[in-house]
């Protein structure tokens, strides 16, 4: 049987640690959203120096483990552990979202993007006012997805000291020998943020075919 | 108005356009056909630079389309094009279709752009589906709404490309009497289009391509009645008994 003291007991440090992994969370899913749009415009405008550096970016990152990413801003350029933790998700996080972003682009038909040009509109308004809108429908799902993976993804900062979560949770193991019980509470308090999460993208998604 | 001389337009090594002349004037409709792959579509679509000609002179109301110098957005607010398939756009009701670009690129109030937009919306005939959204149309009323958003920029040119052919035969009428309205207004028009009726009915000349090449222009009369290239009679021999 579980035993609820070892939660009702250490609260405060779980709470401690639950506060990193919000904020940790929160700043690298805005910073890699933002990164992420910037990467997949990088891939898709039209100028080729622009298109490379956006393939380089992605390809580089995807295929190399998010451990190794983070122990580049600590070990290397010693970023303290929750900083290097952020920098590193949001690193990471930002060439998924840009492959998720890029494809639903590449989905809106062709026709769209020449309908609004030869009407006269720019590249920038066109993109802005007809591309984007219609694209964000099709990412919403994958982007979400990528969300719910940057909360998980975010126990990483347990390996570098990052004071969340796990952090806290390897604490109280190491002070009351317990493991298995520790670990499950941390469960919980990881589901509840990725629930509502990918509640809230289930949501959305139904909204967003009922507008069509 | 609209004028090619010694056209060429090459997509890698292929040769689309071979040596292009063509003199289109103020308030002419001009319907171009030929086989499929003959290259109507990209000729056409050279007008507004959505295609990039490779050599040769392109102007339009004689300023050249290819000079890097050319303000091309500003070119093409002069230029409506419809599209067979139509592109409206999606997210937008029918009214915001038609006002977007008035509003975005001439500036006008969004008051004016709705009047406008109102205005040319009774003209091809669907002014009560303004509040629509465009997956709420037919075809032919979705064909509509793409002809008066090309109108409501108040353009010169209109462009059409094979308006009718992704249509079911019965909305092919309500939108060819629409064009041919605004032929006798005196729009300048170019029609890729296969539609001989209306062809013989509105057109002032008709341009066969052949494999990248204009192998024929006349009136329409001299067209049907004697085409002097034997691959116009040939083609026209098989879209007639069609
Ligand atoms: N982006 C492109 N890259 C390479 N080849 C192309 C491209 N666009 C068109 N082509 C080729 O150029 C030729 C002319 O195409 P175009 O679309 O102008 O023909 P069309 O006369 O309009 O034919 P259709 O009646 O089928 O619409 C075709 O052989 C086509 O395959
Ligand atoms: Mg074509």
């Amino acid at each position: 049987m579980l035993d609820f003291t070892i939660l009702t007991e250490n609260f405060d440090i779980y709470l401690e640690g639950y506060k990193t992994t919000i904020i940790a969370s929160l700043i690298a899913l805005v910073a890699s959203f933002l990164l992420g749009t910037l990467i997949a415009v990088f891939r898709i405008a039209p100028f080729k120096p622009l298109n490379w550096l956006g393939t380089v970016y992605v390809e580089f990152i995807r295929n190399i483990p998010l451990l190794v990413i983070v122990f580049f801003f600590f070990f290397g350029l010693r970023f303290s552990g929750p900083v290097a933790g952020a920098t590193g998700l949001t690193i990471y996080t930002a060439a998924f979202i840009a492959e998720a972003i890029r494809a639903g682009i590449l989905s809106v038909p062709k026709g769209q993007m020449e309908a609004a040009r030869s009407s006269g509109l720019t590249y920038g308004q066109t993109m802005r006012l007809i591309i984007l809108p219609q694209a964000i429908k099709i990412v919403i799902p994958p982007l979400g997805n990528q969300f719910i993976n940057l909360v998980k993804n975010s126990s990483i900062l347990g390996v570098v000291a990052g004071l969340d979560l796990m952090y806290h949770a390897d604490l109280i193991s190491s002070r009351t020998y317990v493991t298995f019980d520790v670990y499950i509470f941390v469960a919980l308090f990881y589901l509840s943020l990725t629930i509502p999460l990918s509640l809230g993208v289930g949501y959305m998604e139904k909204r967003l075919a009922k507008s069509n | 108005m609209i004028e090619f001389k010694g056209v060429n337009k090459y997509y890698g090594d292929f040769h689309v356009l071979k040596d292009i002349n063509l003199t289109i004037n103020q308030g002419e409709v001009v319907v171009v056909i030929g086989p499929s792959g003959s290259g109507k579509s990209t000729m056409l679509r050279c007008i507004n630079h959505l295609e990039t000609i490779t050599n040769g002179e392109l102007t339009v109301h004689n300023i050249s389309v290819a000079d890097k110098k050319t303000d091309i957005n500003k070119l093409r607010r002069n230029i409506g094009m419809v599209f067979q398939h139509f592109y409206l756009y999606p997210h937008k009701t029918v009214l915001e279709n038609i006002t977007l670009a008035p509003i975005k690129v001439l500036g006008k109030s969004e008051k004016e752009a709705k009047e406008t937009a109102l205005h040319y919306l009774q003209k091809v005939g669907i002014a009560e589906k303004a509040q629509s959204y465009p997956s709420q149309l037919s075809g032919g009323q979705q064909q509509r709404v793409a002809i008066a958003r090309g109108l409501a920029m108040s353009p010169e040119i209109m462009l059409f490309d094979e308006p009718t052919s992704a249509l079911d035969p019965e909305m092919i009428g309500e939108v060819l009497d629409v064009m041919k309205a605004l032929a006798k207004e005196g729009m300048t028009m170019v029609v890729v289009t296969h539609e001989m009726g209306f062809a013989k009915e509105v057109a002032d000349r008709i341009v066969f391509m052949d494999e990248g090449r204009i192998l024929e222009e006349a009136t329409p009369a001299e067209f049907y009645a004697n085409p002097r290239e034997e691959r116009a009679k040939l083609f026209l021999s098989r879209i007639l008994n069609h």
